[in-house]
Order: structure tokens, then sequence, then C-alpha cells
């Protein structure tokens, strides 16, 4: 349904009468999918052209941010250093909000606190209406991901427009981003030149150049018709009143500048309490991100146009989103996830998103930030698979800018599944799997039981076949250990009694 | 305006912290309450710098700029920077249509220039951002049919290779962003070394916090890029596609 007229004047008054009640409608939230979590992984398993980008990407940016860290003249251990001003942010949270929120009003910025995204979504619908915005121009944010803003804004009869040149291309293709950063990895470049052929009307072409420059022309257009322009919030500056924007390609600058309005949407947690503290968060954001030593742009937007300025918004909005992270707060276990800036480095060093890419993941979030923050913000039983399927092994934690226990975490998330938690409200997710881990542990304990256990092993495995000395499928019900794998038989004699008689 | 929402959601993470709702809270070791020693010590260092420690930065700049495409032009003075600019003018051509103009700010530097002069003989017209003129509007309609915008900068961080620049009256934030191609002019004193030393003079000079970072404080490391097709590097996405940099000498 249209909550505004894009046509204009004739049909404003009808309009209207609508706005009120309009604008309180439940908006479509963003897609939660995390329940295909394992039908999405073999897809992209199966899928030689992701394969192959996901191995590139991780060979540059993981190994190029690791070597980045290395460089710093505090090394790596600056990472740490880092966490701990986080930490303590984070741990004065009410100040350092209400600090920022003062210093941007003084700046003659709006500042909206948003319990959730449905509250978010709209606000910026109301200011959207408010100005008879008909076009927005996006700059990339993982925020607005998951609050779903595109879809509201289009529901209500406006052009929204992605600016990023990944983000965009993953618009018209009408997809999800699979990488934080690099949102259209999946996509090659004749998958664009077809696209940007069907959509934009204009012949093949396949020269990422020219692609570029092609959108760069469609984009440039959409920039200066735009009346309204989004962004998110990389990290604040809580004592000098700015928000600060990063990127490469320039799209967050022109969305932020040329509109006349601008609204910027920050997750709670993106903040400094000290100017100073930009000074490693911004090196260590750039370097985790695309192992950079800055990026292109880096803008401070602290309010609208000035007196006497050409340009800049002539109105600014700050929605500091909560949408489940106060819950995320209260929890000390979990507290420290909100340290995360959300460079991305943990995506390019991760084991498992190397094979299965960003889409099995299901939510804004991929990779092993996602299978931490996402469980957390959506639900640790629908998102049980997430943390499931990490492999613990540590990559994402010696990788992340600012040194967040990721594994630890995980195993917390999983350890959650297997016991049930009330505060979380969190089921045991498989009973039979804990009460055969139970009943191992118990063997383990008893020296009796456990050789008798393999005796028992050793007779019943006469009845499967090994093929090149491994045996390739276990009856139920151990029968899933070996759908994807094989394993070594049992020894017919164990170490302990060949040691007794005498180890040949 | 603090409103209600506000005073919940704060109350929120007041309540997730365990943190008593009414007791004042502490601020100074937060947002620290003076000072400290190694700021002053920056701002000294920052204060002091040699010519030869100036030639330093300058070469550092040199090094970081030439990985990410940002082209450096020392000058010995004025009339060298307007020759560059000019040879810039004639030799590159505009993106979008034939029609050659540039825009510059209304900035005591690049007023110095004299390019409404330099370029007369090229046909090719100046575009100040002076709102005194004209009104906003058509301000940024004509900085947008512009190929080439000038500008200066508060700073330029050696390190990385990043101009600093603070948005004012007449220093328009579109010149350094609508144009194919950006040209920055500064004095070679304003280059300092790196973000510590940048935040310690907005914070702490009394010259430079007097501005502090304006409601738009802008780095600018290079010509805008993008490797989002194919992991395959193209300048100029958004952006400019080229920035220059001319470092004037600095004579006082």
């Amino acid at each position: 349904m249209y909550v505004f007229c894009p046509g204009g004047s004739p049909g404003q008054k009808v309009c209207f009468g609508l706005r009120a009640s309009a604008v309180k409608k439940k908006v479509k939230m963003t897609k939660i999918t995390t329940e295909n979590y394992v039908a999405e992984a073999r897809k992209a398993i199966q899928n030689q052209v992701l394969q192959r980008a996901l191995a590139d990407l991780q060979n540059r940016f993981g190994r190029g941010t690791a070597e980045s860290y290395r460089q710093l003249p505090e090394g790596p251990d600056l990472r740490l250093k880092a966490h701990e001003i986080r930490m303590k942010t984070i741990e004065n949270l009410d100040v350092v909000l209400e600090t920022l929120a003062a210093n941007i009003r003084k700046n003659g910025g709006q500042v909206f606190f948003a319990e959730d995204g449905q509250a978010a979504v709209n606000y910026c619908l109301e200011v959207a209406q408010r100005h008879k915005v008909r076009r927005v121009v996006k700059g990339k944010s993982m925020v607005s991901e998951e609050i779903g803003l595109n879809a509201a804004l289009i529901d209500s009869g406006i052009d929204v427009s992605e600016t990023d040149l990944g983000e965009y291309i993953i618009q018209l293709a009408d997809e999800t981003p699979s990488h934080i950063i690099a949102p259209a990895i999946h996509k090659t470049r004749h998958d664009v030149g077809s696209l940007f052929a069907d959509k934009l009307d204009i012949p093949y072409e396949d020269d990422p150049p020219r692609l570029t420059w092609i959108a760069r022309k469609a984009l440039r257009e959409k920039f200066l018709a735009a009346d309204m322009g989004t962004s998110g919030c990389n990290i604040a500056c809580a004592e000098t009143g700015h928000i600060v924007t990063v990127s490469n390609e320039g799209n967050i600058r022109m969305s932020t500048t040329v509109p006349k309005v601008h609204v910027a949407i920050m997750g709670m947690e993106r903040v400094a309490a000290r100017l100073e503290d930009h000074d490693m968060l911004l090196r260590l954001l750039c370097r985790g991100a695309a192992a950079q030593n800055m990026a292109t742009y880096v803008s401070y937007i602290g309010g609208p146009r000035a007196v006497h300025q050409a340009d800049g918004p002539q109105e600014f909005h700050l929605v500091i989103l909560d949408n489940g992270r106060s819950r995320i707060l209260a929890d000390k276990e979990f507290r420290e996830m909100l340290c995360c800036i959300r460079c991305a480095a943990c995506l390019n060093v991760c084991p498992v998103y190397a094979k299965i890419g960003g889409h099995a993941y299901g939510y804004a979030y991929s990779g092993p930030v996602g299978a931490v923050v996402t469980p957390l913000l959506v639900g640790i039983n629908r998102a049980k698979d997430l943390c499931l399927g990490e492999t613990l092994c540590g990559a994402c934690q010696e990788i992340c800018a600012v040194n967040i226990n990721l594994p630890r975490m995980l195993l917390a998330l999983r350890s959650k599944l297997a016991e049930g938690d009330a505060a979380w409200g969190v089921k045991p997710v498989d009973r039979k799997e804990k009460f055969l881990f139970q009943a191992w542990s118990w063997i383990m304990r008893h020296r009796g039981l456990y050789d008798a256990a393999a005796r028992l092993g050793v007779m019943g495995q006469k009845f499967l076949t090994p093929t090149d000395g491994m045996i390739r499928r276990l009856p139920p019900p151990l029968h899933a250990w070996t759908k994807e794998r094989n394993i070594r038989p049992l020894a017919t004699e164990s170490f302990i009694r060949r040691w007794k008689k005498g180890l040949k | 305006m603090s409103t209600a929402n506000q005073r919940e959601f704060i109350n929120r993470i007041k309540m997730a912290l365990g943190k008593p709702f009414a007791e004042p809270r502490q601020t100074e070791d937060l947002f620290g309450s003076g000072m400290s020693a190694e700021t002053r010590s920056i701002l000294e260092r920052v204060k002091n710098r040699s010519a030869a420690d100036r030639q330093k930065l300058l070469e550092t700049l040199l090094e970081a700029a030439q990985p990410i495409n940002l082209k450096v032009i020392y000058c010995d003075d004025i009339g060298a920077v307007t020759a560059g600019i000019a040879e810039l003018v004639r030799t590159k051509e505009p993106e979008w249509g034939s029609q050659k103009s540039v825009a510059a700010w209304q900035h005591p530097l690049i007023e110095s220039l004299n390019l409404p002069d330099a370029l007369s003989g090229l046909g090719v017209p100046v575009v100040f951002a002076d709102l005194r003129k004209t009104d906003a509007d058509s301000l940024r309609r004509r900085i947008s049919g512009c190929y080439i915008g000038i500008t200066s900068a508060d700073f330029c961080m050696a390190n990385t290779a990043t101009l600093v620049m603070r948005t004012r009256p007449g220093q328009a934030r579109t010149v350094s962003l609508l144009p194919s191609i950006h040209i920055a002019v500064i004095e070679l004193n304003r280059i300092i070394a790196d973000l510590k030393e940048l935040y310690a003079l907005l914070k702490w000079d009394p010259q430079e916090s007097k501005d502090g970072l304006t409601n738009c404080m802008t780095f600018i490391s290079g010509p805008s890029k993008t490797a989002d097709i194919e992991a395959t590097m193209v300048h100029g996405a958004h952006g400019p596609r080229e920035v220059h940099v001319f470092v004037k000498n600095f004579d006082s």
C-alpha cells in the first residue's frame, strides 16, 4: 500500500489523513532464514564459482589483514588494547550514549532512540513523509539490513537505491548480500554484465572497469535526484558528537552530502567515548576490513549544514538502535560481543565461511560474527545451526580487530543448546545426543566398562567390511558419523594388552 | 529534547549493566579530565618541527601516496602550482559532456593561485563555491557540471597520505566529491604525521580546537575505488577517479 503519493500535489491531501495510521502499521521486517542453514550450505558447497571466489577472497584479505596487523607500530597486540577501550565504553554505554545524543543535538542534529527495528523503521518513514521523500539513496549499512529498512521504504512507495556497487548489483538481482564488505563476491563479471544488460537496458559488456562506470553513471543520476540519504555508522564519537562513516567508493559521502535529509542508523554499541579512541579503532577497522592502512573516505558528520555553508543535508537524524542489544549487554557471558565493530575480518579467515559463504547464515550478519550475534538477536534455537556449524578453530579471534573471544561464546551458545536455558528461552536441542555423551562419559570413567565396550566394538565391527582399511558405514544410531566420512576400525588388540604382552 | 523513549532506552541499559538509576556517574575516567603527558609531547613535536623534519614527512607522504594512486607534486612557489593545475586542465578530458569547467573553494590559498586568469586562456571558467553570489541549489548544479574540483585541506596525514578537510562557508564538500578529478593544494606545514597528531591538534591546540571538527570533517586517501566485481580494482566508483595534491613550500 502506498503511504504517500509519488505523483505529487493533486493526491497529497488524501494521503495526509492516512499518514498517522499508515505509519503505525506492522512493517515488513527482514526475512530471517537461519533455519535453512544446512540446505543453503549444501547449495553453496556445490557452487564452483562461489567456491573459487571465497578461496580468492580469503587468500587476499585474510592474509593481508594478518600482515597489516604485524606492520602496526604497536604490533597485533594493539587489538588487545582496543578490546579494553571497547569494553570500557560498553560498560558505560548509558553515559556515553547520552553524551553523544546531547552533543549531536547541540550541533542541530536530531536523535531518536529506537527500542526495536520497527520503531527505527517507523521513525525513518515519518521523516521521509514529513519531507515528501520519493527517492532515497542508501549508503551500505548492515544495521539497515537487520531492520529491513529497504523493504519498508519500498512498501511506502519510495524508490530506494543501494549505492555501494556490490549492494547495487545485489539489489538489481533481487538477492541478499553474501559478505559484510564484499556483498557481491558470488557474482562473476558475466553475471553482472547480463544483469546490467537486462535491468539497465544496455548492450552486454563484461569488463569490470566499464561495468563500474555504467553503475557510476546510473547511480550519479540517483544521487543528484534523491531527497533523502541513509547511512549506517562505523563508530561514533560521543565527546564531539559525530558519527563516522567509512567507505572506499565515496557512495556514503554522496548519500550524506547531496540529499536534503540524512538519516543515520547505528546499533547502540557503535560508539567511542573520546576522539583519541578513534586512533586505534579506525586503524584496526581499516586493516580488519580490507587490509588497508586507511579507507579512501572517512567522514565525521555531526549535524546538518550550518548557515552560509553551501552543501550538506538540511536535516540530520541519528537513530540509535537497541533491537535486542541490551539483552546481550545484560548477560556478562555475551557482553563482549558488543565490542564488535563489524569489520568482517573473521569472515576472511573462517574455514566454515570459506566453504558455505554468507547466504547460509540467513540474516544480515554472516561468518563467525553472525554465528554468535544472530542467535542472540533472533533466538538461539532458531539459529542453532549457525553456532553448531563453526569449527572452534580460533582463527576468528586471532584476526578480530578487537580480539573478541568468539570461540568461547560459540561454546557458551552450544552449552545452552545442550542444557537448555530459561533466561534466553532455549529448549535443549537433542536429548539423544546428550544421553549418548553422558553414557560415553560414564564408560570412560570406568576402566572395566571401557575395555568391555572396546571389545564389544571389535567384535561388532567384524560385520562391517572395511574398504582400504576404513569402515564406510556405521549402523544406527552411529550412522550419521559416517554419512560424510569414513572411520578407522578399532585395533583388534588394545595398546594396553600389547604393552602387557611386551610390545613388539 | 530528552524524550520519554530516550529515558526508557537509557534505563534499559542501566538495568542491563546493573547500575543504580539515580546515582550520578563519574565521567572523568571515561572522557579524561585534562591533557595527558603524551598529548603534550605530541603537540610539542608538531609545533617544533624543523625544516628537515618537514622534508622527512614529505618523503613519507610521497611513499604512502604511491600505492593508493594519489599523485603528490611538490612545488617551490605558487606560480608552479598554478602552472601545474593549468597543465592538468589542458590535458585532462571531461568525463561527462565536452564542456570544461572547474570548481574551486573560496579559500585564501586557492584564491592566491589566480586561477580565473590562468585558465581564461584555455577558455575554462572557474566556479567558486561562494554563496554570496548564488544560492545553494544552483551552486550545486554548477559544481556537478565541473570536471575538476580544486580545494585546499586543513591537514595532510603523511603516514596514510590522507587529506583532512573541515567544512566551512566557501569550502563546499561537493567540490572534492562530484568532479571527476580532485586537486588539493596545501602548504608544506600542513603535513602532519598521523591520526594521533590530528586528534591532539583538534582537541587541544588553541587555534585548531576553536573550529573543532566542524559539522563535517572528511578524510580523503586517494581516488575513489571499488573491487566489487571479481575483486578487480577500479578507480572512480562514485567519487573522483584521480586525486592530485600540490604541496607548496611554506615560506614564513
